[in-house]
């Protein structure tokens, strides 16, 4: 039986009207211009996707069109999209969002992300998708616009709070969804109270075997479907953290749930070759390096640290020489003036920059375009004069450029230079993928700037394989740094993404800091080392742990 | 929609709302907008009304349109482009209603004009999916009759939006209200004949998904489990629940000869 029908009757109020005032009346081209629209927009039949249609320069993958249309079809909307880091959770989520707006299914949207990535959503859905979303700036915002980015934060507070749970959602997205993973947080309340007719959950980590975790976020999306969790992990759970009946659970998950692994989309991902490059300082610079310590105890130090100062020591004397030169104008103790005037002098004494001798050595021998990473900017700026001195051409690259400029930049480096110098990794959307090596002339704390760092160049898209090299200076702290977590966990020789499936799940948010820390409290390079050591045998763990689950679940 | 086809229809567009033509090439058009048009368009209510309340002389906008994406200069267009989208809705606010008479030309003596309701339909089947169907009905208003394709059959006559010479019109004998009754019964009837498995499925995954959240509702009382438990059922019903909906995209009067259909 067909369901009720719904006769739409505005129209005919304003004809009698017309009649009788005669007119106004539109042209003829433009009545059958209208009705050629409401042809070219009538969405033809229930199955299958429009949305590419509309997105003609967006390149869309074959699994993340697969993902679309199952979510749609088979999930009817309400879904978990677990794909591997890297394999574009974010362009799925568009594309239904926008299949879901063209067939007017969906007018009513709330995109809930961490607030670090509010604008980036933004810009991608409207840049990539011409979906009109609003960054929730203002109170308004809420009820006035239709498609809505904001983070869960700022959405649970109030006045917030009382406005988004008044709405009817039509479709909810909430990135990063594993952080909702404990169902007695107010996020995880929250996200459960609003009204959501469509619901896509986005996580990067793998969750199949984490029962409670799962259990949660299935529960969120769709409540009832995994029964209540009493009986849930009576069925499912075997002593503390085994599955059991693991064929039946998988069944039921996949229902609900999809996951694209690199291995299976079929592409072919480029290899990473890492090469750790160490490099031994001249007399001058070694007493340039060592002449910092006289500053251990000089009880100073409000604003500065040690480590800082030895890690700009590592890059260049123009680094260091800017921190010091401020020290010297802020300080007017006699004894430190008399420390840091002979660091100076020191600094004076250095000729030459070992690292960036090597730096030429490896642009000369590669032959082709490089990019040189570096954390500060005086090295950028003495590189760029060092490179000219060697007839290399080379355009810098810094976080501070406007978007226009960087877009420039990256031009200049494409068309007319050898090396780009960055201060940092660019951002998201500058794609640099027309060279194939880095180097990393300083060597963050964080790995995660470095996956970023290298993620501009190896990603979807990438056609050679890239080389990487990482500097260090022998007996100083980059060399603990490099030994950690470049050789021993030989961390950026993995494929993408998974570093941050790691970190994620080890929730090490800040592991620059914990660095930091081991360095800070430390009294020996041998308590340095073991310190490090433990540090990169839980990340080590981890990475195994993770191996195992995704084994464990394509069995 | 293919880019050619895009082409032509800003070019249509362009030139049914009046606007100047300045340069016509192929994948490229650039047009001066009219005053009306400009105001619909660009968005820029704080100048209209600047203009309109010191009186000065207004200077209305130059658009470029390109519909190859290497073209050199212009705006370029193509299917998802919120422009066109703009333009789409903006064709169908102002192509609403029309009153049009067929350009005949008597043998001499005076010829009859038979007064037609021609309307243009989209029927939209909803449940978690949605699909639409366009649908185009004439019906006479002196005799009755009924035809379908209406919209496909006017368009190759010559319309006139002025009674030609030596025309008349013959008196409506059906009011326009009932005469939209009447096509709405006849998309009635063709609804009814259509394939209903799809709304049947529709229950079925709403039934088997209520049954879930109840029974996971059961269990637990108080007045924040009631709210989640309706909040929550409701939004199944909206996913799932099955429509139809039928609305008139334009529609309007066209007089025609005894020989139009």
């Amino acid at each position: 039986m067909q369901p009720e029908i719904h006769f739409d009757r505005s129209w005919c109020e304003a004809l009698d009207k017309r009649i009788n005032q005669d007119g106004p009346w539109a042209n003829w081209e433009m009545y059958k211009l209208a009705y050629e629209a409401e042809k070219q927009l009538a969405v033809p039949a229930f199955s299958g996707l429009v949305a590419p249609n509309h997105l003609p320069d967006l390149d869309v993958l074959p699994h993340q069109l697969e993902a679309a249309r199952t979510v749609i079809e088979d999930m009817h909307g309400k879904a978990i999209l677990a794909d591997e880091v890297g394999l574009g959770k974010t362009i799925e989520a568009g594309l239904i969002m926008k299949e879901y707006l063209i067939r007017g299914l969906a007018k009513k949207i709330l995109v809930l992300v961490p607030a670090s990535l509010v604008l980036q959503w933004t810009k991608e859905l409207n840049e990539k998708f011409y979906i009109p979303a609003v960054p929730q700036k203002k109170a308004y915002v809420w009820e006035a616009c239709d498609v809505v980015i904001s983070s869960i934060d700022t959405a649970k507070r109030a006045p917030h709070a009382d406005i988004v749970l008044r709405q009817d959602y039509d479709l909810v997205v909430i990135d990063e969804a594993h952080k909702l993973k404990n169902h007695k947080t107010k996020n995880y309340q929250f996200a459960r109270q609003i009204k959501k007719k469509f619901c896509l959950l986005l996580t990067a980590t793998p969750i199949q075997n984490r029962l409670d975790e799962l259990y949660y976020l299935v529960t969120l999306l769709k409540p009832g479907y995994l029964g209540d969790a009493e009986s849930f992990f009576k069925d499912y759970r075997s002593g503390k953290n085994r599955v059991k009946n693991e064929e039946k659970l998988r069944r039921l998950i996949n229902k609900v749930m999809v996951r694209n692994r690199r291995a299976d989309t079929g592409l072919n991902w480029p290899k990473r070759h890492v090469q750790s490059i160490e490099i031994s300082l001249t007399a001058e610079e070694r007493a340039m390096y060592e002449a910092l310590s006289t500053l251990k105890n000089a009880e100073f130090v409000e604003g500065f640290s040690l480590l800082t100062l030895q890690r700009e020591a590592c890059s260049s004397r123009e680094a260091l020489y800017v921190t010091i030169k401020r020290m010297l104008d802020r300080h007017t103790a006699p004894r430190l003036r008399d420390l840091l005037t002979s660091i100076i002098e020191k600094i004076q004494a250095v000729k030459t920059n070992s690292k960036a001798e090597k730096a030429l050595e490896i642009i000369r021998r590669a032959n082709d375009k490089v990019i040189i990473f570096t954390e500060y900017r005086a090295t950028q700026l003495y590189l760029q004069w060092f490179l000219k001195q060697h007839g290399i051409t080379s355009v810098p690259f810094r976080g501070g450029f406007k978007r226009s400029k960087k877009d420039w930049m990256r031009t200049l480096f494409e068309k007319n230079a050898q090396v780009l110098i960055a201060t940092e990794a660019g951002g998201e959307g500058i794609n640099l993928q027309f060279c194939h090596h880095i180097i990393n002339y300083d060597l963050p704390w964080n790995p995660m700037r470095i996956e970023q760092r290298i993620g501009r160049i190896h990603r979807l898209g990438q056609k050679h394989d890239v080389h990487i090299y990482n500097f260090s200076t022998k007996n100083t702290i980059e060399e603990h740094i490099l030994r950690m977590l470049y050789d021993k966990i030989r961390l950026f020789e993995n494929v993408i993404g998974e570093l941050e499936e790691i970190l994620t799940r080890l929730d090490i948010k800040q592991i620059d800091r914990e660095i930091a820390d081991i360095f800070e409290s430390s009294d020996s390079d041998g308590e340095i080392r073991i310190k490090m050591d433990n540090l990169a045998s839980v990340i080590l763990a981890e990475k195994e742990a993770l191996k195992l689950d995704e084994t464990g679940s394509d069995s | 929609m293919k880019q050619e086809a895009i082409h032509s229809y800003l070019e249509n567009f362009f030139r049914a709302s009046g606007c100047d033509i300045l340069d016509l090439r192929p994948r490229f058009i650039k047009v001066k907008l009219t005053i009306e048009m400009d105001k619909k368009l660009m968005n820029r209510p704080f100048y209209w009304h600047y203009v309109e309340k010191i009186g000065a002389r207004p200077e209305t906008q130059t658009l470029a349109f390109k519909t190859d994406p290497a073209g050199e200069e212009g705006e370029f267009v193509h299917f998802g482009s919120p422009r066109l989208h703009h333009i789409f809705s903006l064709s169908k606010e102002l192509g609403r209603y029309v009153r049009l008479y067929e350009n005949a030309r008597s043998n001499g003596g005076n010829l009859p004009l038979y007064p037609w309701l021609g309307l243009n339909f989209k029927i939209s089947f909803q449940c978690d999916l949605k699909r639409d169907e366009l649908m185009s009905l004439g019906i006479n208003l002196f005799n009755g009759t009924i035809v379908k394709a209406f919209q496909e059959t006017v368009e190759a006559l010559p319309l006139s939006p002025k009674i030609p010479d030596y025309c008349y019109t013959l008196a409506p004998m059906i009011k326009p209200l009932s005469a939209v009754n009447r096509l709405f019964a006849v998309i009635e009837a063709f609804i009814h004949r259509q394939d209903d498995a799809w709304a049947l499925e529709a229950r079925e995954k709403l039934r088997n998904d209520l049954e879930l959240l109840e029974r996971f509702y059961e269990d637990m009382e108080g007045d924040a489990y009631r709210d989640a438990f309706e909040k929550e059922r409701d939004a199944l019903m909206e996913q799932y629940k099955p429509r139809i909906h039928v609305s008139i995209i334009n529609g309007g009067l066209f007089y025609l000869t005894g020989t139009a259909f």
